[in-house]
Protein backbone atom coordinates (compact mmCIF):
# COMPACT_ATOMS: atom_id res chain seq x y z
CA UNK A 1 0.00 0.00 0.00
CA UNK A 2 1.52 3.44 -0.97
CA UNK A 3 1.36 5.92 1.49
CA UNK A 4 -0.60 9.08 1.40
CA UNK A 5 0.42 12.11 3.30
CA UNK A 6 -2.55 14.53 1.72
CA UNK A 7 -4.64 14.39 -1.11
CA UNK A 8 -4.60 18.30 -2.29
CA UNK A 9 -1.89 18.31 -3.52
CA UNK A 10 -1.61 14.50 -3.39
CA UNK A 11 1.62 13.52 -1.75
CA UNK A 12 2.90 10.03 -1.34
CA UNK A 13 5.91 8.19 0.06
CA UNK A 14 8.96 7.12 -2.16
CA UNK A 15 11.96 5.78 -1.05
CA UNK A 16 15.30 4.56 -2.56
CA UNK A 17 17.85 2.50 -1.17
CA UNK A 18 21.42 2.01 -3.27
CA UNK A 19 24.41 -0.30 -2.21
CA UNK A 20 27.93 0.76 -3.00
CA UNK A 21 30.73 -1.88 -3.63
CA UNK A 22 33.46 1.39 -3.19
CA UNK A 23 36.93 1.08 -3.40
CA UNK A 24 39.80 3.56 -1.98
CA UNK A 25 42.08 2.43 -4.78
CA UNK A 26 45.55 3.18 -4.27
CA UNK A 27 44.88 4.72 -0.77
CA UNK A 28 43.98 1.42 0.49
CA UNK A 29 47.34 1.13 2.37
CA UNK A 30 45.96 3.75 5.05
CA UNK A 31 42.74 2.15 5.95
CA UNK A 32 44.57 -1.17 6.49
CA UNK A 33 47.70 0.59 7.96
CA UNK A 34 45.58 2.18 10.36
CA UNK A 35 44.42 -1.60 11.48
CA UNK A 36 47.69 -2.18 12.98
CA UNK A 37 48.45 0.67 14.40
CA UNK A 38 50.28 2.75 11.67
CA UNK A 39 49.23 6.13 10.50
CA UNK A 40 50.63 6.44 6.83
CA UNK A 41 50.72 9.66 4.88
CA UNK A 42 52.23 10.26 1.15
CA UNK A 43 55.35 12.03 -0.40
CA UNK A 44 56.34 13.73 -2.81
CA UNK A 45 60.30 13.38 -3.40
CA UNK A 46 60.24 16.10 -6.00
CA UNK A 47 58.12 18.59 -3.90
CA UNK A 48 58.87 17.77 -0.59
CA UNK A 49 55.31 17.70 0.68
CA UNK A 50 53.16 15.20 2.57
CA UNK A 51 49.91 15.07 2.40
CA UNK A 52 47.16 13.92 4.61
CA UNK A 53 44.77 12.50 3.82
CA UNK A 54 47.32 10.44 1.06
CA UNK A 55 47.07 10.91 -2.68
CA UNK A 56 48.48 8.32 -5.00
CA UNK A 57 49.69 11.85 -6.91
CA UNK A 58 50.88 14.77 -6.04
CA UNK A 59 48.89 17.83 -6.53
CA UNK A 60 51.95 19.80 -7.63
CA UNK A 61 53.95 18.09 -10.24
CA UNK A 62 51.57 14.73 -10.89
CA UNK A 63 54.03 12.81 -9.92
CA UNK A 64 53.69 9.55 -7.60
CA UNK A 65 53.85 10.18 -4.08
CA UNK A 66 55.25 7.55 -1.27
CA UNK A 67 54.18 6.05 1.50
CA UNK A 68 55.87 7.66 4.92
CA UNK A 69 54.69 6.60 8.78
CA UNK A 70 53.92 9.50 10.75
CA UNK A 71 54.46 10.08 14.76
CA UNK A 72 50.61 10.88 14.60
CA UNK A 73 51.75 13.60 17.14
CA UNK A 74 50.46 17.21 16.52
CA UNK A 75 48.31 19.98 17.69
CA UNK A 76 44.63 21.57 16.96
CA UNK A 77 44.40 24.03 14.55
CA UNK A 78 40.65 24.77 14.79
CA UNK A 79 38.21 22.60 16.31
CA UNK A 80 33.86 22.84 16.97
CA UNK A 81 31.70 21.12 18.97
CA UNK A 82 28.70 19.52 16.69
CA UNK A 83 25.07 19.83 18.22
CA UNK A 84 23.70 18.60 15.07
CA UNK A 85 24.60 16.69 11.86
CA UNK A 86 23.43 14.90 8.48
CA UNK A 87 20.85 12.06 9.30
CA UNK A 88 23.74 9.44 9.45
CA UNK A 89 25.29 11.06 12.27
CA UNK A 90 22.51 12.64 14.51
CA UNK A 91 22.69 9.61 16.98
CA UNK A 92 26.49 10.50 17.67
CA UNK A 93 25.79 14.69 18.73
CA UNK A 94 27.48 16.11 20.45
CA UNK A 95 31.15 15.36 18.98
CA UNK A 96 34.25 17.39 18.40
CA UNK A 97 35.46 18.02 14.85
CA UNK A 98 39.03 19.58 14.67
CA UNK A 99 41.38 20.47 11.93
CA UNK A 100 45.04 19.48 13.08
CA UNK A 101 48.40 20.52 12.32
CA UNK A 102 50.63 17.26 12.55
CA UNK A 103 54.03 16.31 12.53
CA UNK A 104 55.53 15.90 9.11
CA UNK A 105 52.49 16.78 7.57
CA UNK A 106 51.57 19.98 5.05
CA UNK A 107 48.41 19.57 4.83
CA UNK A 108 45.05 20.03 7.63
CA UNK A 109 43.87 16.90 9.02
CA UNK A 110 39.70 16.64 9.79
CA UNK A 111 39.32 14.54 12.32
CA UNK A 112 37.26 13.93 15.44
CA UNK A 113 38.30 14.58 19.29
CA UNK A 114 37.92 12.29 22.11
CA UNK A 115 37.91 13.69 25.48
CA UNK A 116 36.32 13.59 28.68
CA UNK A 117 37.42 17.24 28.87
CA UNK A 118 35.68 18.87 25.83
CA UNK A 119 36.16 22.21 28.24
CA UNK A 120 40.10 21.79 28.03
CA UNK A 121 39.99 21.71 24.59
CA UNK A 122 42.03 25.06 22.67
CA UNK A 123 43.53 25.97 19.58
CA UNK A 124 47.40 25.55 19.70
CA UNK A 125 46.30 21.91 22.47
CA UNK A 126 49.08 19.30 21.52
CA UNK A 127 47.02 16.05 20.41
CA UNK A 128 47.60 12.41 19.40
CA UNK A 129 46.10 10.56 16.87
CA UNK A 130 44.54 7.13 17.99
CA UNK A 131 43.75 4.22 15.96
CA UNK A 132 40.44 1.84 16.79
CA UNK A 133 41.48 -2.02 17.47
CA UNK A 134 38.57 -3.29 15.91
CA UNK A 135 38.74 -1.62 12.10
CA UNK A 136 35.66 -0.42 10.22
CA UNK A 137 37.64 0.55 7.44
CA UNK A 138 36.64 4.01 7.77
CA UNK A 139 38.05 7.42 8.46
CA UNK A 140 36.54 7.32 11.84
CA UNK A 141 39.39 4.34 12.21
CA UNK A 142 41.33 7.23 13.65
CA UNK A 143 41.02 10.17 15.73
CA UNK A 144 42.83 12.83 18.30
CA UNK A 145 43.42 12.56 21.75
CA UNK A 146 44.61 15.60 23.84
CA UNK A 147 48.35 14.51 24.37
CA UNK A 148 49.38 17.23 27.28
CA UNK B 1 20.75 40.90 -19.29
CA UNK B 2 17.19 42.14 -19.87
CA UNK B 3 14.46 40.25 -17.44
CA UNK B 4 14.03 38.57 -14.41
CA UNK B 5 11.75 36.40 -12.66
CA UNK B 6 11.67 34.93 -9.16
CA UNK B 7 8.83 32.74 -7.33
CA UNK B 8 8.16 32.76 -3.99
CA UNK B 9 10.35 30.97 -1.82
CA UNK B 10 9.17 29.12 1.07
CA UNK B 11 10.90 25.86 3.20
CA UNK B 12 8.21 24.03 1.20
CA UNK B 13 6.18 24.64 -1.79
CA UNK B 14 3.45 21.56 -1.53
CA UNK B 15 0.99 23.73 -3.97
CA UNK B 16 3.44 22.93 -6.96
CA UNK B 17 5.93 20.74 -8.84
CA UNK B 18 9.49 21.42 -9.33
CA UNK B 19 8.23 22.61 -13.35
CA UNK B 20 5.62 24.81 -12.28
CA UNK B 21 7.55 26.53 -10.22
CA UNK B 22 9.78 27.43 -12.60
CA UNK B 23 6.87 28.08 -14.66
CA UNK B 24 5.92 30.68 -12.37
CA UNK B 25 9.48 32.28 -12.66
CA UNK B 26 9.72 32.22 -15.91
CA UNK B 27 6.14 33.88 -16.35
CA UNK B 28 7.30 36.58 -14.56
CA UNK B 29 10.45 36.94 -16.37
CA UNK B 30 8.50 37.68 -19.71
CA UNK B 31 5.57 39.25 -18.74
CA UNK B 32 6.45 41.20 -15.64
CA UNK B 33 9.36 43.10 -17.10
CA UNK B 34 8.82 45.83 -19.26
CA UNK B 35 10.45 43.98 -22.60
CA UNK B 36 9.49 44.13 -26.16
CA UNK B 37 10.74 40.01 -26.32
CA UNK B 38 8.14 36.90 -27.56
CA UNK B 39 9.30 33.61 -26.23
CA UNK B 40 10.09 32.61 -29.66
CA UNK B 41 12.43 34.79 -30.23
CA UNK B 42 14.69 32.72 -26.96
CA UNK B 43 17.38 30.44 -28.62
CA UNK B 44 18.09 28.42 -25.95
CA UNK B 45 18.47 27.83 -22.08
CA UNK B 46 20.69 26.95 -19.61
CA UNK B 47 19.48 24.91 -16.43
CA UNK B 48 21.17 24.94 -13.14
CA UNK B 49 20.49 22.50 -10.35
CA UNK B 50 22.37 21.02 -7.73
CA UNK B 51 21.11 17.59 -6.89
CA UNK B 52 19.52 15.10 -8.39
CA UNK B 53 18.67 12.97 -4.92
CA UNK B 54 15.80 15.87 -3.84
CA UNK B 55 13.41 14.53 -5.85
CA UNK B 56 14.96 11.29 -7.09
CA UNK B 57 14.66 12.67 -10.57
CA UNK B 58 18.17 12.23 -12.94
CA UNK B 59 17.85 14.89 -16.13
CA UNK B 60 15.59 17.53 -14.95
CA UNK B 61 16.68 19.88 -17.39
CA UNK B 62 14.64 17.71 -20.29
CA UNK B 63 11.17 18.15 -18.02
CA UNK B 64 11.97 21.60 -17.62
CA UNK B 65 12.36 22.54 -21.32
CA UNK B 66 9.76 20.10 -22.26
CA UNK B 67 7.52 22.13 -19.26
CA UNK B 68 8.33 25.72 -20.82
CA UNK B 69 8.23 24.85 -24.78
CA UNK B 70 11.47 25.82 -25.18
CA UNK B 71 12.28 22.51 -27.39
CA UNK B 72 13.61 21.80 -29.29
CA UNK B 73 16.32 24.50 -29.06
CA UNK B 74 19.88 24.44 -27.32
CA UNK B 75 20.20 23.34 -23.94
CA UNK B 76 22.30 22.51 -21.22
CA UNK B 77 22.38 21.66 -17.55
CA UNK B 78 25.38 22.87 -15.54
CA UNK B 79 26.10 21.62 -11.68
CA UNK B 80 28.31 23.11 -9.63
CA UNK B 81 27.13 23.22 -5.77
CA UNK B 82 26.33 26.27 -4.24
CA UNK B 83 28.03 27.88 -6.97
CA UNK B 84 25.59 26.14 -9.73
CA UNK B 85 23.52 29.43 -10.20
CA UNK B 86 26.17 31.53 -10.88
CA UNK B 87 28.00 28.80 -12.68
CA UNK B 88 24.95 29.22 -15.04
CA UNK B 89 24.82 32.97 -15.55
CA UNK B 90 28.22 32.48 -16.79
CA UNK B 91 27.54 29.87 -19.01
CA UNK B 92 24.64 31.98 -20.26
CA UNK B 93 26.91 35.05 -20.64
CA UNK B 94 29.70 32.91 -22.36
CA UNK B 95 27.17 32.01 -24.81
CA UNK B 96 25.87 34.99 -25.89
CA UNK B 97 29.27 36.93 -25.78
CA UNK B 98 30.81 34.11 -28.25
CA UNK B 99 27.61 34.62 -30.33
CA UNK B 100 26.76 31.23 -30.32
CA UNK B 101 23.13 32.04 -29.16
CA UNK B 102 21.32 35.76 -29.18
CA UNK B 103 18.78 35.44 -26.37
CA UNK B 104 18.84 32.17 -23.49
CA UNK B 105 17.33 31.62 -20.68
CA UNK B 106 18.80 30.53 -17.84
CA UNK B 107 17.04 29.03 -15.56
CA UNK B 108 17.58 27.89 -11.39
CA UNK B 109 15.69 25.79 -9.13
CA UNK B 110 15.51 23.44 -6.32
CA UNK B 111 12.89 21.44 -3.90
CA UNK B 112 14.45 20.56 -1.12
CA UNK B 113 11.58 19.52 1.02
CA UNK B 114 10.34 16.46 -0.31
CA UNK B 115 13.57 14.84 2.08
CA UNK B 116 13.32 15.81 5.91
CA UNK B 117 15.78 18.61 6.94
CA UNK B 118 18.83 16.00 8.36
CA UNK B 119 18.28 13.76 4.95
CA UNK B 120 18.98 17.47 3.19
CA UNK B 121 21.79 18.47 5.24
CA UNK B 122 23.44 14.86 4.28
CA UNK B 123 22.74 15.20 0.67
CA UNK B 124 24.78 18.60 0.85
CA UNK B 125 27.40 17.19 2.93
CA UNK B 126 27.95 14.40 0.01
CA UNK B 127 29.25 17.14 -1.99
CA UNK B 128 32.07 17.23 0.78
CA UNK B 129 34.69 14.80 0.32
CA UNK B 130 33.24 11.06 1.04
CA UNK B 131 36.02 9.09 1.91
CA UNK B 132 37.50 11.50 4.28
CA UNK B 133 35.84 14.41 5.23
CA UNK B 134 31.93 12.88 5.27
CA UNK B 135 32.70 9.75 7.05
CA UNK B 136 33.84 11.74 10.26
CA UNK B 137 30.70 13.49 11.27
CA UNK B 138 31.24 16.09 8.24
CA UNK B 139 28.84 18.37 7.14
CA UNK B 140 28.49 21.84 6.32
CA UNK B 141 27.91 23.65 9.35
CA UNK B 142 30.38 22.31 11.15
CA UNK B 143 33.04 22.49 7.96
CA UNK B 144 32.25 26.41 8.39
CA UNK B 145 32.29 26.31 11.84
CA UNK B 146 35.55 24.94 12.00
CA UNK B 147 36.63 27.81 9.54
CA UNK B 148 35.01 30.52 11.61
CA UNK B 149 36.41 29.63 14.88
CA UNK B 150 39.54 29.79 12.92
CA UNK B 151 38.88 33.52 11.20
CA UNK B 152 38.06 34.44 15.33
CA UNK B 153 41.61 33.32 16.49
CA UNK B 154 43.11 34.72 13.60
CA UNK B 155 41.60 38.12 13.31
CA UNK B 156 39.42 38.58 16.39
CA UNK B 157 36.22 38.36 14.59
CA UNK B 158 33.18 38.22 17.09
CA UNK B 159 29.90 36.26 17.76
CA UNK B 160 28.21 40.02 17.66
CA UNK B 161 29.65 40.41 14.51
CA UNK B 162 28.30 37.41 13.01
CA UNK B 163 25.21 38.13 14.50
CA UNK B 164 24.49 41.60 12.72
CA UNK B 165 25.17 39.92 9.86
CA UNK B 166 21.82 37.54 10.41
CA UNK B 167 19.88 40.75 11.74
CA UNK B 168 20.94 42.71 8.49
CA UNK B 169 19.58 40.34 5.99
CA UNK B 170 16.66 38.91 7.74
CA UNK B 171 15.77 42.11 8.16
CA UNK B 172 15.87 43.14 4.74
CA UNK B 173 13.93 40.58 3.49
CA UNK B 174 11.09 41.13 5.64
CA UNK B 175 10.43 44.29 2.77
CA UNK B 176 11.21 41.56 0.12
CA UNK B 177 7.69 39.45 -0.51
CA UNK B 178 9.36 36.69 -1.81
CA UNK B 179 11.28 36.16 0.62
CA UNK B 180 10.86 33.07 2.87
CA UNK B 181 11.77 34.61 6.25
CA UNK B 182 9.12 37.27 5.22
CA UNK B 183 5.67 36.29 6.87
CA UNK B 184 3.78 39.34 6.54
CA UNK B 185 4.17 39.51 2.43
CA UNK B 186 4.76 36.12 1.43
CA UNK B 187 2.24 33.97 1.26
CA UNK B 188 4.20 30.85 1.70
CA UNK B 189 6.48 32.56 4.34
CA UNK B 190 7.66 30.74 7.41
CA UNK B 191 5.47 31.92 10.08
CA UNK B 192 8.00 31.91 12.73
CA UNK B 193 9.94 34.31 10.53
CA UNK B 194 9.54 37.91 10.84
CA UNK B 195 12.65 40.60 11.88
CA UNK B 196 15.40 40.07 14.75
CA UNK B 197 17.64 41.25 16.65
CA UNK B 198 21.02 40.54 18.04
CA UNK B 199 20.03 39.24 20.68
CA UNK B 200 17.85 36.84 19.75
CA UNK B 201 20.86 35.06 17.37
CA UNK B 202 23.00 35.05 20.01
CA UNK B 203 20.39 33.38 22.35
CA UNK B 204 19.14 30.57 19.24
CA UNK B 205 21.15 27.53 19.89
CA UNK B 206 24.24 26.13 18.89
CA UNK B 207 24.53 24.10 15.87
CA UNK B 208 28.13 23.63 15.40
CA UNK B 209 29.93 26.31 17.62
CA UNK B 210 30.13 29.51 16.79
CA UNK B 211 27.31 28.94 14.11
CA UNK B 212 23.83 29.26 15.80
CA UNK B 213 20.26 28.44 14.08
CA UNK B 214 19.89 32.07 13.39
CA UNK B 215 23.60 32.31 11.52
CA UNK B 216 22.74 29.26 9.09
CA UNK B 217 21.04 29.99 5.61
CA UNK B 218 17.36 29.09 4.92
CA UNK B 219 16.97 25.55 3.04
CA UNK B 220 14.30 26.34 0.09
CA UNK B 221 11.93 25.25 -2.60
CA UNK B 222 11.85 27.91 -5.45
CA UNK B 223 13.03 28.74 -8.88
CA UNK B 224 14.73 32.01 -10.63
CA UNK B 225 14.95 32.78 -14.32
CA UNK B 226 16.89 35.15 -16.15
CA UNK B 227 17.16 36.39 -19.36
CA UNK B 228 20.25 37.17 -20.72
CA UNK B 229 20.80 38.73 -24.90
CA UNK B 230 23.54 40.31 -26.91
CA UNK B 231 23.89 43.90 -26.98
CA UNK B 232 22.31 44.73 -30.46
CA UNK B 233 18.89 42.39 -29.24
CA UNK B 234 19.11 43.85 -25.74
CA UNK B 235 18.60 46.92 -27.20
CA UNK B 236 15.65 46.02 -29.33
CA UNK B 237 14.32 44.34 -25.87
CA UNK B 238 14.89 46.95 -23.20
CA UNK B 239 15.60 50.64 -22.88
CA UNK B 240 17.26 49.82 -19.52
CA UNK B 241 19.00 46.75 -20.23
CA UNK B 242 21.64 45.75 -17.15
CA UNK B 243 25.20 45.00 -19.05
CA UNK B 244 27.60 42.26 -17.62
CA UNK B 245 31.03 44.02 -17.66
CA UNK B 246 32.92 40.91 -16.03
CA UNK B 247 32.73 37.60 -14.90
CA UNK B 248 35.28 35.56 -12.61
CA UNK B 249 35.56 31.97 -11.45
CA UNK B 250 37.77 30.68 -9.19
CA UNK B 251 38.41 26.78 -7.59
CA UNK B 252 40.11 24.98 -4.58
CA UNK B 253 40.45 22.10 -2.96
CA UNK B 254 37.13 19.77 -2.12
CA UNK B 255 39.09 19.46 1.48
CA UNK B 256 39.60 22.67 3.01
CA UNK B 257 42.34 21.08 5.17
CA UNK B 258 44.47 20.65 1.77
CA UNK B 259 44.23 24.15 1.08
CA UNK B 260 48.01 25.96 1.18
CA UNK B 261 48.83 27.93 3.80
CA UNK B 262 51.66 30.02 3.05
CA UNK B 263 52.76 33.62 2.06
CA UNK B 264 52.92 33.16 -1.27
CA UNK B 265 49.38 32.08 -2.63
CA UNK B 266 47.30 35.60 -1.80
CA UNK B 267 46.34 37.42 -5.53
CA UNK B 268 46.23 40.67 -4.59
CA UNK B 269 43.38 43.17 -5.87
CA UNK B 270 44.02 46.99 -7.20
CA UNK B 271 43.61 48.93 -4.18
CA UNK B 272 45.66 46.53 -2.03
CA UNK B 273 49.17 46.52 -0.42
CA UNK B 274 51.23 43.68 -0.29
CA UNK B 275 52.65 44.94 3.47
CA UNK B 276 48.76 44.76 4.28
CA UNK B 277 49.46 40.90 4.44
CA UNK B 278 52.95 40.28 5.07
CA UNK B 279 52.18 38.21 8.26
CA UNK B 280 48.92 36.75 7.09
CA UNK B 281 49.32 33.05 5.77
CA UNK B 282 46.69 32.14 2.90
CA UNK B 283 43.87 31.20 2.39
CA UNK B 284 44.34 28.66 5.62
CA UNK B 285 40.76 27.85 6.19
CA UNK B 286 40.29 31.49 7.13
CA UNK B 287 39.77 32.97 3.99
CA UNK B 288 38.49 31.81 -0.10
CA UNK B 289 41.10 31.70 -2.36
CA UNK B 290 38.40 30.84 -4.94
CA UNK B 291 36.52 33.80 -3.97
CA UNK B 292 39.74 35.97 -4.08
CA UNK B 293 40.59 34.99 -7.28
CA UNK B 294 37.01 35.21 -9.18
CA UNK B 295 36.87 39.11 -8.02
CA UNK B 296 40.25 39.65 -9.55
CA UNK B 297 39.66 38.64 -12.58
CA UNK B 298 35.94 40.15 -12.71
CA UNK B 299 37.20 43.46 -11.37
CA UNK B 300 40.15 43.42 -13.76
CA UNK B 301 37.53 42.88 -17.17
CA UNK B 302 34.83 45.30 -15.21
CA UNK B 303 37.92 47.97 -14.63
CA UNK B 304 37.08 47.72 -10.80
CA UNK B 305 39.97 49.23 -8.58
CA UNK B 306 37.96 50.20 -5.25
CA UNK B 307 35.33 47.73 -4.82
CA UNK B 308 34.55 49.38 -1.81
CA UNK B 309 34.12 53.03 -3.28
CA UNK B 310 32.60 51.33 -6.84
CA UNK B 311 30.16 48.75 -6.03
CA UNK B 312 26.59 50.33 -5.11
CA UNK B 313 24.88 46.80 -4.37
CA UNK B 314 26.19 43.29 -3.37
CA UNK B 315 24.08 40.00 -4.06
CA UNK B 316 26.42 37.37 -2.22
CA UNK B 317 26.57 33.79 -0.85
CA UNK B 318 25.86 34.02 2.95
CA UNK B 319 25.21 30.36 3.52
CA UNK B 320 26.78 31.41 6.83
CA UNK B 321 26.93 34.95 8.59
CA UNK B 322 30.84 33.80 9.14
CA UNK B 323 31.22 33.37 5.35
CA UNK B 324 29.67 36.77 4.86
CA UNK B 325 32.46 38.23 6.59
CA UNK B 326 34.91 35.76 5.35
CA UNK B 327 33.65 37.18 1.97
CA UNK B 328 34.18 40.98 2.37
CA UNK B 329 37.83 40.10 2.56
CA UNK B 330 37.88 38.03 -0.44
CA UNK B 331 36.02 40.66 -2.59
CA UNK B 332 38.09 43.52 -1.02
CA UNK B 333 35.38 45.21 0.52
CA UNK B 334 37.52 45.37 3.73
CA UNK B 335 41.41 44.02 4.97
CA UNK B 336 41.48 40.67 6.01
CA UNK B 337 40.56 40.44 9.24
CA UNK B 338 38.42 43.45 8.89
CA UNK B 339 35.64 42.09 7.77
CA UNK B 340 33.39 42.25 10.86
CA UNK B 341 34.09 45.57 11.42
CA UNK B 342 32.62 46.44 8.09
CA UNK B 343 28.96 45.03 9.38
CA UNK B 344 29.78 46.50 12.79
CA UNK B 345 29.88 50.04 11.51
CA UNK B 346 26.57 49.07 9.22
CA UNK B 347 29.12 50.01 5.58
CA UNK B 348 26.97 46.66 3.94
CA UNK B 349 23.29 47.94 4.99
CA UNK B 350 21.16 49.03 2.90
CA UNK B 351 21.60 53.02 2.78
CA UNK B 352 25.24 52.53 3.75
CA UNK B 353 28.64 52.08 1.53
CA UNK B 354 27.97 49.42 -0.39
CA UNK B 355 24.73 47.48 0.20
CA UNK B 356 24.99 43.76 0.68
CA UNK B 357 22.50 41.09 0.32
CA UNK B 358 19.30 43.84 0.29
CA UNK B 359 16.93 40.68 -0.94
CA UNK B 360 17.50 39.15 2.66
CA UNK B 361 20.41 37.02 0.78
CA UNK B 362 20.35 32.88 1.70
CA UNK B 363 19.76 33.74 5.15
CA UNK B 364 16.49 36.03 4.96
CA UNK B 365 15.53 35.21 1.39
CA UNK B 366 16.37 31.78 -0.11
CA UNK B 367 18.38 29.05 -0.69
CA UNK B 368 17.15 26.78 -3.11
CA UNK B 369 20.54 25.80 -4.12
CA UNK B 370 20.25 26.02 -7.93
CA UNK B 371 18.31 29.03 -7.80
CA UNK B 372 20.12 30.78 -5.90
CA UNK B 373 22.92 32.33 -7.78
CA UNK B 374 20.24 33.60 -10.31
CA UNK B 375 18.21 34.60 -7.54
CA UNK B 376 21.82 37.07 -7.08
CA UNK B 377 21.59 38.06 -10.90
CA UNK B 378 17.62 39.30 -10.78
CA UNK B 379 17.83 41.06 -7.56
CA UNK B 380 21.15 43.27 -8.66
CA UNK B 381 19.34 43.68 -12.37
CA UNK B 382 16.24 45.31 -10.57
CA UNK B 383 17.91 46.96 -8.00
CA UNK B 384 20.29 48.73 -11.48
CA UNK B 385 16.95 49.29 -13.07
CA UNK B 386 15.98 50.78 -9.87
CA UNK B 387 12.52 48.90 -9.63
CA UNK B 388 13.38 46.44 -6.69
CA UNK B 389 10.76 48.53 -4.96
CA UNK B 390 8.52 47.61 -7.03
CA UNK B 391 8.89 44.19 -7.66
CA UNK B 392 9.67 43.37 -3.60
CA UNK B 393 6.21 45.36 -2.80
CA UNK B 394 8.37 47.44 -0.54
CA UNK B 395 10.46 50.54 -1.39
CA UNK B 396 12.77 50.16 2.09
CA UNK B 397 15.17 48.02 -0.16
CA UNK B 398 15.91 49.61 -3.12
CA UNK B 399 19.52 50.99 -3.35
CA UNK B 400 18.95 54.74 -4.25
CA UNK B 401 20.92 55.33 -7.45
CA UNK B 402 22.70 52.22 -7.67
CA UNK B 403 24.66 52.01 -10.98
CA UNK B 404 27.21 49.15 -10.24
CA UNK B 405 26.16 45.45 -8.56
CA UNK B 406 28.16 41.97 -8.03
CA UNK B 407 27.01 38.83 -7.73
CA UNK B 408 28.92 36.05 -5.92
CA UNK B 409 27.92 32.72 -5.95
CA UNK B 410 30.14 30.14 -3.76
CA UNK B 411 30.28 25.91 -3.39
CA UNK B 412 31.38 23.79 -0.75
CA UNK B 413 34.04 25.25 1.48
CA UNK B 414 34.95 27.57 -1.42
CA UNK B 415 35.61 24.46 -3.75
CA UNK B 416 33.79 27.23 -6.63
CA UNK B 417 32.96 30.80 -6.86
CA UNK B 418 32.13 32.97 -9.12
CA UNK B 419 32.11 36.82 -9.29
CA UNK B 420 29.77 38.67 -11.94
CA UNK B 421 30.17 42.59 -12.01
CA UNK B 422 26.54 44.33 -13.10
CA UNK B 423 26.46 48.11 -14.89
CA UNK B 424 22.95 50.14 -15.61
Amino acid sequence: MTEVFSIDPLIIKNDYYIEYRHSYGKTSPFFTNLAKGKIMATHCEHCNKTYLPPRNDCPECLRETKWVEISGKGTIHTFSTMYFAGEKFLKDVPFYLAYVELEGVDTLFLTRIKTKNPEKLKIGMKIKLKTARDPEWRATDVWAEPDE
Amino acid sequence: MVAGGVTYFSKARKDKTQEELVAEAARMALYDNDINLDKSEIDGSVTGYFSDHFEQQLKFGAIITDYLGLNPKSHVRIEGGGATGGLAIREGYAQVASGLLDVVMVIGFEKMSEVNTAKGNEFIALASDTDFDFPVGGYYSGYYALMARRHMEEFGTTEEQMAMVAVKNRNNAQHNKFAQTNPKMNPYGMKDGGSIKVEDVLKSPYIAYPLKRLDICLMSDGASVAILASEEKAKKITDTPVWITGSGAGSDAMRAGDRPRDKKSLPLLPHEKPEWYKNLDYPGVHSFRAGREAARQAYKMAGITNPLKQLDVIELHDAYTSSEIQTYEDLGLAKYGDGGKLVQEGQTLVDGEVAVNPSGGLIGNMHAVGATGIMQAVEVFWQLQGVAGKFHGSDKTQVKGAETGLIHSHAGTGTYVTVSVLRR
